[in-house]
């Protein structure tokens, strides 16, 4: 779906935003693109969709070369989701939705009753101005605009940024129900628990470099200290011990007269950012 | 084609919303009273009262207009509320003048002014150029006037404000992924702008030169209006896409408006000669406009081809940084 090879842009002379970036994204693939601010996330992305140009390297959606496709077809085959939900303050959820979609293939429009049902929208405020809206349900109609067309590839930027934890796992099972349909998901975020639960692959750029790429579970693994953390009981206290896996393969190595927990001591994919960016996630 | 519709009709509920319409509306109900209740009286009005003291009635052809004092003292008494006023004392059988001195040019006319009305009847012929009354030329300079001033400061802050609308919004972006050609999201503002100046022009032709007369001159004065019209919106629209926020637009609104229309109504409309306006190019757009109402057609192809020049160069101006705001962040 998304093919990109040394792929770099810089704006103006001395600003250096993206340093020869290599990766795929395979069709029907949620692919988590995390970094901290200035990394270079929103360039690449800008660059996908197409409104920013005169990027060197070369970059292929849909089997195409970008700098010759961006046509209205192509416009047509994608969804975008900003970080901010950039919508018609005067008009309602409904004409905003109506307002969009109508650039858009009728065939291809999905009811904008239903979807926005779907993303479980306030119905009392559905002919409402989006001025009088809370930032949860602005988030959910910039949701509906970017899905309202079918898109046969999805950019999510920050999709749970302002929703509630209920919204949050709301927006992680429409993600999900996307991937189902056959949409590839090119996702932007800083939230590592989205990226964890939703990614197939997730790659860390900083400084305008792909510092790793893989699937979570292998860049945790890879990244693992193969150790445990035991709290068990014994002699009537609580206590803890850290101890390797490969100890464990012959039993509790220790006396205990009960164990009350076993936890992998798995880095988080924070942690993983961390130590290949030595950045955090800010 | 279905897109550019749904881009129009979105322009033109923004521009409602935001009051443009109904303020257009009150301008032009405002204008038209203006021209039928005040600016059109001023023709007959008296530029200057003449007072007369003739206790012997020495002067037999006096205009009706010249007021009489009696006694020198009353002709001081008036001028002290009347600056502008001349005197006239023909006590001694020959008359003498009594004013305030002003400029000298001002003065002379005075003074002519003030001996020809004491003969009013003398034999003047003069031959009388174009066919407009002294009334239908007040009404077609000051339409002309009001229509200038409307599209060059009003609609266009009006387009501006509905830019910074959007702008603040951070719809713009969205227009960046949508599948439609991004030069139609300036085309439709430009088409709404457009239309709605082409309205208000046709309007307060009607309405302050009369049904008779707009029926010839329209053709010109649309034409005038178009170029003005694009121009103005499209500066509108540059400015508003660079400028970062309506309180910096209001700043540089008043510096175009102040260096757009003070030296144009100056050197078109008063003695005031500024050797540089030539230089203005709003002073030859003012003048074709200007030209249009009094039915004489801008012939000077330079002309034409300048604008439609800066209708290009600003259009690709405003292309240029309606390209940088899509590509901004939030």
């Amino acid at each position: 779906m998304i093919e990109v090879k040394d792929l770099a842009f810089s704006y103006g002379k001395d600003k250096q935003a993206l340093r020869g970036l290599n990766f795929t994204v395979e069709d029907g693939e949620i692919f988590g693109f995390l970094g901290p601010n200035g990394s270079g996330k929103s360039t690449t992305q800008k660059i996908l969709t197409g409104i920013l140009k005169g990027h060197k390297g070369k970059v292929w959606l849909f089997g195409q070369d970008i700098s010759v496709m961006h046509t209205q077809e192509f416009f047509q085959k994608i969804g975008v989701l900003f970080e901010f939900p950039y919508l018609y303050a005067n008009l309602s959820a409904v004409d905003n939705l109506k307002y969009f979609s109508s650039f858009y293939p009728k065939a291809q429009l999905r009811d904008v009753d239903e979807l926005l049902e779907k993303l479980e929208f306030k119905k009392d405020f559905l002919k409402k101005p989006v001025s009088s809206y809370s930032k949860g349900m602005r988030q959910r109609v910039s949701m509906a605009r970017a899905l309202i067309s079918n898109p046969k590839l999805l950019f999510l930027d920050e999709p749970t940024s302002g929703l509630d934890p209920s919204g949050a796992v709301l927006f992680r099972k429409i993600i999900e129900e996307e991937r189902r349909k056959g949409t590839t998901v090119f996702l932007t975020t800083h939230n590592m628990l989205d990226a964890d639960l939703l990614c197939d692959r997730v790659a860390f750029i900083a400084n305008g470099e792909i510092a790793a790429l893989d699937t979570p579970k292998n860049l945790k693994e890879q990244n693992s200290n193969q150790h445990v953390l035991i709290t068990y009981l014994y002699q009537g206290k609580r206590e803890e011990k850290t101890i390797g896996t490969s100890e464990l393969e012959m039993g509790i190595p220790f006396l205990h007269d009960g164990i009350v927990s076993i936890h992998s001591q798995e880095p988080t994919l924070e942690d993983i950012f961390i130590r290949y960016t030595g950045r955090g996630l800010g | 084609m279905k897109g550019f519709c749904s881009l129009l009709k979105k322009d033109v509920g923004l521009m409602a919303s935001g009051k443009f319409f109904l303020m257009s509306l009150g301008f032009l109900i405002l204008y038209t009273l203006y021209v039928n209740f005040g600016y059109v009286r001023f023709v007959n009005a008296q530029l200057f009262h003449v007072y007369l003291y003739d206790p012997a009635g020495t002067q037999e052809t006096v205009s009706p207009q010249v007021r009489m004092v009696s006694g020198k003292e009353g002709i001081y008494t008036a001028l002290r509320d009347d600056d502008a006023g001349i005197g006239i004392d023909a006590s001694t059988g020959k008359p003498e003048l009594i004013f305030y001195e002003g400029e000298e040019k001002a003065d002379r006319f005075r003074v002519d002014y003030a001996y020809s009305s004491l003969q009013p009847l003398a034999d003047y012929h003069a031959e009388a150029v174009g066919s407009n009354t002294p009334e239908q030329k007040k009404r077609k300079e000051i339409t002309c006037e009001l229509l200038f001033f409307e599209i060059a400061a009003v609609g266009f802050l009006g387009i501006a404000s509905v830019l910074f609308k959007e702008k603040s919004m951070g719809v713009i972006r969205v227009h960046a992924v949508l599948p439609i050609r991004k030069t139609l999201f300036l085309l439709s503002k430009l088409t709404v702008f457009l239309l709605s100046d082409l309205v208000f022009a046709i309007l307060l032709t009607i309405l302050n030169v009369g049904p008779a007369d707009t029926a010839v001159i329209l053709p010109a004065v649309l034409l005038q209006t178009v170029f003005l019209s694009l121009i103005m919106a499209l500066i509108g629209l540059v400015c508003a896409l660079l400028l970062k926020d309506f309180r910096q637009f209001t700043l540089a609104y008043l510096l175009i408006t102040v260096f757009v229309a003070t030296p144009v109504f100056l050197s078109a409309n008063s003695p005031v000669k500024l050797d540089w306006i030539h230089f203005h190019p709003f002073y030859h757009i003012y003048m074709g406009l200007k030209n249009a109402y009094f039915g004489t057609i801008t012939e000077n192809l330079f002309y034409y081809v300048g604008c439609l020049a800066a209708i290009a160069i600003l259009f690709a101006g405003a292309w240029y940084v309606f390209s940088k705001e899509m590509g901004k962040e939030g």
